[in-house]
């Protein structure tokens, strides 16, 4: 059978790289923020519903579950943060050579998470 | 989606290029410049501890300079998140069914959007 | 960990691909089952097993992987020269495009451990053990290495890169100084290899409608040259959510182009070009 013409592997065979892994991490850490913008709206509904209402969302927010999801949350705000200021640096035309796409990455990682534990330092001491 | 086409550089040409896509790019990258500071404003205030409890969040949003910054944070993060949305259902849906999930997305944020403005001036106007 | 030009090969020998199941969102006839064994040459010291993609359009049989031993002390140092030593010495039936032998006519260009290159330019010592050879990812198969490239030629026809011009042609040549002669280097070197535009996701989710790098770079070649005069025309044919904009500067192109090419720059440029026209 000549046609169709079977397809050669895409995703199920290209080797991740720093590229593609870090604007697969921005768009799933895009994602988690979108559903985190609805979490605030939320959030505001419930403090203008009244103090009952309100402290019923803080003690959601502080319970063990909910300090794991603001953990990981405030990680995809940082990533998400960096890699879009490193994504505004793109769109100006800099930082296109090779050396610069891999040191702004990893510069990214690390500065989210830096970040993210700074926060959350700051927060709980 | 494209109709099948007869050659290969009719089905590369595809319906013509649609126009006003430049447009779309321009304004989510206006808003992601929005919300660089605007974020790092709601960090700071949420970390600092302006809204523990129903007080503290009265207060903290009573002040005009809160409340506008607030609003502007909702307006940006919906909008951005509206075309960052769309543009994922554009890659991932081939069908028909890309154009309702689209239209859902940015109803969506449009009433996300609203009902945290809303709350946002009910928290401080409702002293 | 900082990667300096495209030609260096990824030092970090996991993952290997992305962790989905092997037959992930794969069409029927494109599951690649495993294919034979090849004997190992005799007397040989130094062995390199490759594991090759091979598919026959003439009997109905499904595409597989093959593993060949190769001899390196019989053979050249590049890959190319290894699936020569194949074609010859083990099997005939091996299929597979070359021509310049020097990665300047882009012929040769294959999915090499997971990443697009050139297999006259990529050294024996350079692959991991065992290599996987595949055709150029996301385009159909013909035979073994050989991959349909129609759409991708389409698309860059699409871009239409000649030079196009209002004003009668001059006496001599239409004069260009160095600097705007020096705005092409960089964008004229292409050899359409679409080692790019294979490696783009975009290009994998939406590759009818996306133009993809090699298209786009060649777009920009055009729309940079001091010369053309069809600046407004070339970019109304851009101004697309697909043609242009589903490049969200993934970069996987400039990371994998065999000569050091950069096309994610090129479709920047493009973007703001557009952005100068009123975006």
């Amino acid at each position: 059978m000549k046609y169709p013409r079977p397809q050669s592997p895409n995703m199920q065979n290209y080797r991740p790289q720093l590229t593609s892994a870090m604007s697969f991490g921005h768009r799933l850490s895009g994602v988690a923020l979108s559903l985190l913008a609805f979490g605030l709206a939320a959030w505001l509904v419930a403090g203008a519903a009244g103090p009952v209402a309100f402290d019923y969302a803080q003690a959601a927010m502080h319970s063990i579950a909910g300090r794991m999801i603001l953990v990981l949350a405030s990680w995809a705000v940082f990533y998400h943060l960096c890699n879009g200021i490193r994504h505004l640096i793109w769109d100006s035309v800099h930082a296109f050579e090779l050396r610069n796409i891999y040191a702004g990455g990893w510069a990214v990682v690390v500065t989210s998470l830096v970040l993210t534990c700074a926060l959350w330092a700051w927060v709980l001491i | 989606m494209t109709e099948p086409r007869i050659t290969p550089y009719s089905a590369a040409r595809g319906l013509g290029a649609a126009g006003h896509a430049a447009s779309h790019w321009w304004v989510q990258r206006v808003s992601a410049i929005a919300l660089v500071p605007l974020i790092l404003w709601l960090g700071w205030a949420l970390a600092g501890g302006s809204a523990t409890d129903h007080e503290a969040l009265t207060l903290w949003l009573e002040a005009p300079i809160n409340l506008i910054l607030m609003i502007l944070l909702l307006i940006a993060a919906f909008h951005h998140a509206a075309l960052g949305l769309q543009a994922i259902a554009e890659d991932y849906i081939h069908s028909r069914a890309r154009f309702a999930v689209i239209a859902c997305i940015q109803l969506a944020c449009v009433a996300g959007g609203a009902t945290g403005i809303v709350a946002t001036l009910l928290i401080a106007l409702k002293a | 960990m900082i990667v300096e030009s495209s030609d260096q090969v990824p030092r970090l020998k996991w993952p290997r691909r992305f962790p989905v199941p092997r037959d992930f969102g794969v069409a029927k006839n494109s599951r690649i089952i495993e294919g034979k064994s090849w004997p190992k040459p005799d007397g040989a010291t130094r062995i390199a097993t490759l594991r090759i993609y091979r598919y026959e359009p003439d009997n109905d049989g499904a595409p597989r992987l093959d593993t060949f031993a190769v001899d390196l002390d019989d053979c050249g140092p590049m890959l190319l020269d290894a699936l020569i030593w194949i074609k010859s010495k083990i099997d005939p039936t091996l299929t597979f495009r070359r021509s310049c032998r020097e990665g300047v006519c882009g012929s040769c260009a294959m999915t090499i451990d997971g990443t697009n290159w050139t297999a006259c330019t990529r050294a024996m010592d350079e692959l991991s053990t065992p290599a996987t050879i595949y055709p150029l990812a996301n385009l159909p198969v013909i035979k073994d290495l050989v991959s349909d490239q129609t759409h991708l030629f389409a698309q860059h026809a699409l871009t239409e890169p000649w030079l196009k011009t209002e004003t009668p042609a001059p006496e001599h040549e239409r004069l260009q100084s160095v600097e705007q002669r020096q705005a092409l280097d960089g964008y004229y070197e292409c050899i359409m290899c679409f080692c790019c535009t294979s490696g783009c996701p975009s290009h994998w989710w939406n590759g009818d409608r996306f133009l993809g790098p090699a298209a786009l770079l060649t777009a920009w070649r055009w729309l940079a040259d001091s010369r053309d005069e069809g600046r407004g025309e070339r970019l109304d044919a851009l101004d697309d959510p697909f043609r242009l904009y589903r490049c969200h500067t993934i970069l996987n192109c400039t990371r994998t182009c065999p000569r050091g090419l950069n096309p994610g720059k090129a479709i920047a440029e493009i973007k703001r070009m557009m952005l100068e026209r009123g975006g």
